[in-house]
């Protein structure tokens, strides 16, 4: 069996982090759920992560520092952003500066799966996504 | 990839850098050709649709403003069903006007140059230089109106755009080249996010032209299969309209829920 693929999901809303774990889970991933970006930015200090996915409006820090953050540090990392307050100046912006992906919150876990999936394939671990939901995740 | 929307004041130029843009991109290039399917597919006449992409509805056309309007949106429906397949360089259909908020969308205007544009009227048409400029000014004035009447914003507010060339400071070999680079930007690129838009935004004009057939005056909203649609009617012809709406929307692929809101008709109590 080929590695689990290693995500970071931080959002600030806890049920996010409770709904998606085992949608990810599910797929081989292995999930550390943060709701405090500092703490996730101590711990992309420490760990190389294949998947970050993060919120964009958080307290303290933001997504879009996160995603500096990050790709400072790891440049091979993908980094996915979700967002209950999209907007096409800020999807733009955010695809501008790199991060692999942006979705609006609600979303399906399966939505999230199938970007998990496509970034697999772009670092060369791909995983096969068989599990289906129509349960979306609130914002 | 992107989605490339390209305008301009003058049809013949629109025609010939959208083409160009198409063949440097590899793209499909979708124009007014598309009209006689969209005619066929909606038992329109295609002569009167090609004619309603320039003209407002008038009394002497014998073309009302719920056919007018009813016709734009059969146009605008089918071109953003064509738009979600992709790599499409789209000209001369109106779609800088109502494909808006789609990030991988990117709205070009070419602006052909006040002075080469006279220069033309002046040699195509044999006008002197003082009525020529006569004519250009009302050309102008009547796309403004037209997109105005159409889609309520005006095609000539140049904030609307992604990316506006000059002709007269940059040469169409260039401006092609400009375009395409652009079309490059990460920022133009597909996202889950912006497919999503898209595919909410052509579910609306879908629903939104299958209920124009039988009732005027609707606003149509939509995100993931769920509708939205906002109408007015007098309050005792609230329940049946509500009952019409839901199920003629409900006939629409891609629709899963369907919500009527129903203003009070005011005017027409």
């Amino acid at each position: 069996m080929s590695k689990p693929l290693e995500v970071l999901l931080l959002d600030d809303e806890p049920i996010v982090g409770r709904r998606l774990k085992p949608a990810l889970d599910k797929i081989g991933c292995r999930v550390e759920v943060f709701e405090d970006p500092r703490e996730a930015v101590a711990r992309i200090d420490q760990k190389e992560f294949d998947i970050v996915v993060t919120d964009i409006r958080m307290e303290g820090m933001d997504g879009l520092q996160v995603f500096a953050h990050v790709q400072k540090k790891w440049p091979r990392t993908k980094v996915i952003m979700i967002t209950g307050y999209a907007k096409i100046d800020l999807a733009r912006e955010a695809m501008g500066k790199g991060v692999f992906d942006f979705i609006a919150k609600p979303f399906r876990p399966d939505d999230l799966r199938q970007i998990i999936a496509n970034a697999a394939e772009e670092l060369g671990s791909p995983i096969y996504n068989s599990s289906m939901s129509k349960e979306p995740v609130e914002a | 990839m992107p989605i490339i929307i390209i305008s301009a004041d003058v049809r013949e130029i629109e025609e010939s850098i959208a083409q160009k843009v198409a063949d440097e991109m590899g793209y499909n290039l979708m124009n007014r050709r598309i009209l006689a399917d969209i005619a066929a597919k909606h038992q329109i006449d295609p002569g009167r649709l090609n004619e309603i992409m320039g003209t407002t509805p008038s009394l002497f056309k014998k073309m009302s403003a719920r056919q007018w309007r009813r016709n734009l949106a059969c146009v605008e429906a089918e071109v953003l069903d064509h738009l979600l397949a992709g790599n499409i360089v789209c000209q001369g259909l109106a779609a800088h006007l109502y494909v808006t908020g789609i990030s991988h969308v990117m709205n070009v205007r070419i602006l052909s140059g006040n002075s080469r544009c006279i220069k033309d009227i002046v040699e195509k048409k044999g006008l002197s230089l003082q009525k020529a400029e006569k004519c250009r000014a009302a050309e102008l004035q009547h796309r403004k109106k037209w997109s105005l009447a159409a889609y309520v914003c005006d095609e000539t507010d140049l904030s609307r755009y992604d990316l506006v060339i000059n002709l007269d400071q940059i040469d169409p070999v260039e401006a092609v080249k400009t375009i395409t680079g652009a079309a490059e930007y990460r920022k133009f690129q597909v996202m889950t996010y912006s497919m999503k838009c898209l595919a909410d935004l052509a579910l609306a004009a879908k629903v939104n032209a299958k209920l124009l057939d039988s009732m005027p005056s609707i606003k149509v909203q939509a995100r993931d299969g769920s509708v939205v649609v906002i109408t007015k009617a007098l309050n005792r012809q609230k329940r049946k309209k509500i009952a019409t709406i839901k199920e003629l929307a409900s006939t629409v692929d891609g629709v899963s829920y369907v919500e009527v809101h129903v203003k009070n008709n005011i005017l027409a109590s």
